[in-house]
């Protein structure tokens, strides 16, 4: 009998299955994190390694002359966007085969749906290292392997916007007469340009980022040269060429992100 | 005979002012920018023809894959590692936003402690994984920790901002509840907030796990751990089957933990009630995008 209602409630009792979660993920995590050679007693010497004075004082000469650094993180922003255009220009027609909405038999829906699920689960750097063997080391390769990537991104978002698209458009173009693609062309794709053009500033963005890592495996752009300097241990300058990259990077991700805003 | 002229009705309306302007602008834009970035790359016609078929080439040498051989060099083995790197770089990354994210919210945080907070996030979003590995390899040394570490500091930045935007959606009630009671700052986010965010926040950290997954099988091909050395050794042997093998398993194992992620996730935040809604899943992506790109539809 409760007399006045000052007690505290009881907890409840946590219920075995919960336990057992918590426990599993518990015995999961110290497992993985001795895997992967985690230890408490040394994590703070990381942070207090000599090694750190490597990476100082940053050789701005160095860094700022055009032919070390500029050049290449030019090729970087090429490579980029040439990824951005093939890449999305792929993605429209690809995206309405894809989408339930607009595909125009099961079949093609099933099949371009899971090629391109399985393209997305192959990483971005290990297309470029496959492109790499294939086409050659270079920018080639890198602008490749960025096209697939940025194709694998892009269906993925902008099937998905086709989806939630409004039917009626395009039924009403159906009611017409209308055969297939110009019942698209009409009915559908007005409504999604907006969103087409915002997500593919948004694959450019990823595509910048990922430009710049390309290079570390050979494939072309600003990474080549980060790479060579970290094989002969100058972090000084690695240090220099990720501090103009990041400028260089956030300042076209403002614009980019400005971009989008006005149209949406 | 007569000729009447009527208003035809059957044309087409005019399409709005500005728009064929706006258009030729963006052509221009786009073809301006294409043909600059084809002249810089060294893109000849030759190459492109001959690319596909190379390309194919290879490809068509990765079938059949030599799965014997991978099993016995090991590969599962590396892609666990990979899977161990992202696992325990998500709960690095969770464990360290998830207090500075309290520290970013409009609604619970002073400015003056909300701005450097937001900043730091920023910055560590702008770094991809790999750089901040490049960085760590030299101290650490080869090996995963230095992906682990690398994979656990870029995590901070997208979970502090996320999580930081769902302590932003909370409803104050219990907020202004504890406050009521004369709890302190600590116990209104521990009782007011935390209970709130807890489903969203858990969700937030199996969607980075996912990606993480991806990001620290890359790692693995600057020598940071995990699977993606042995693909980069085994394209330098040329060895296609092996290769092919490598790349079968881990895309296995990526759908693999997308998938099982996906359904805890709808689980998470939909309860047992509902675990098969058509819609929740495209929710949520739409959702974490939204949260990625700033973009909402």
């Amino acid at each position: 009998m409760s007399d006045g209602g000052t007690a505290r409630p009881v907890r409840p009792r946590p219920r075995l299955r919960t336990l057992g979660i918590t426990a599993g993920l518990l015995a999961f995590t110290v497992f993985a994190a001795n895997e992967v050679g985690f230890d408490a007693s040394t994590s703070w010497e990381v942070w207090t390694n000599p090694l750190w004075e490597m990476f100082w004082p940053i050789p701005w000469d160095w860094v700022l002359d055009r032919s070390n650094v500029l050049d290449p993180l030019v090729e970087t922003f090429q490579i980029a966007i040439l990824a951005t255009i093939i890449g999305c220009g792929l993605a429209l027609p690809i995206s309405f085969a894809m989408s339930r909405l607009t595909a125009p038999n099961r079949p093609t829906y099933l099949v371009s749906r899971s090629v391109m699920n399985v393209v997305r689960a192959v990483p971005d750097l290990f297309w470029a290292k496959l492109l790499v063997t294939a086409v050659g080391i270079g920018a080639f390769a890198g602008t490749w392997a960025l096209s697939i990537f940025s194709l694998a991104v892009m269906v993925k978002l902008f099937s998905e916007t086709i989806d939630n698209a409004d039917p009626r458009p395009l039924e009403a173009a159906r009611a017409s007469g209308s055969r297939h693609l110009p019942a698209i062309r009409t009915g559908v794709l007005p409504t999604v340009l907006p969103e087409y053009v915002a997500y593919a500033l948004y694959v450019f963005e990823l595509n910048i980022r990922a430009s710049i890592v390309l290079g570390l495996v050979g494939a072309g752009g600003v990474g080549r040269v980060l790479e060579a300097q970290r094989q002969f241990f100058r972090f000084d300058r690695v240090l220099g060429i990720l501090l103009i990259v990041f400028v260089a990077v956030f300042v076209i991700e403002q614009v980019s992100v400005a971009l989008r805003k006005r149209l949406v | 005979m007569t000729v009447t002229h009527t208003p035809s009705t059957d044309s087409r309306p005019p399409p709005p002012k500005g728009v064929r302007g706006r258009r030729a602008l963006l052509a221009l834009a786009l073809l301006v920018g294409g043909a600059w970035s084809l002249t810089g790359l060294d893109i000849t016609l030759a190459r492109v023809l001959d690319a596909p078929a190379d390309a194919w080439d290879i490809f068509k040498r990765l079938w059949p894959p030599a799965m014997d051989e991978a099993l016995d060099r090991g590969v599962i083995g590396k892609v666990f590692e990979s899977v161990y790197i992202a696992w325990v770089g998500t709960i690095i990354g969770a464990v360290l936003s998830l207090p500075l994210a309290f520290l970013a919210a409009t609604n619970v945080a002073p400015r003056w402690i909300r701005i450097p907070v937001r900043q730091l996030f920023n910055a560590i979003r702008a770094v991809p994984e790999l750089i901040v590995a490049v960085i760590f390899i030299p101290i650490t040394g080869l090996g995963p920790w230095a992906g682990t570490l690398a994979i656990g500091l870029h995590s901070v930045g997208t979970l502090g901002k996320w999580a930081t935007e769902a302590i932003e959606g909370v409803d104050t009630g219990p907020l202004e509840a504890v406050e009521a009671t004369g709890g302190r700052w600590v116990s209104g986010m521990r009782w007011g907030v935390l209970p709130q965010i807890m489903p969203t926040v858990a969700s937030f950290w199996l969607f980075r796990f996912e990606i993480n997954v991806r990001a620290s099988a890359v790692l693995g091909m600057i020598g940071a751990g995990g699977v993606g050395a042995e693909l980069v050794s085994q394209l330098m042997f040329r060895n296609f089957p092996a290769v092919g093998a490598v790349l079968g398993i881990t895309v296995l194992v990526v759908l693999t933990i997308d998938t099982v992620s996906a359904a805890m996730r709808r689980r998470i935040i939909a309860g047992a009630a509902r675990t098969s809604g058509p819609d929740l899943d495209a929710d949520r992506n739409a959702e974490a995008l939204a949260n990625l790109t700033g973009f909402r539809r």
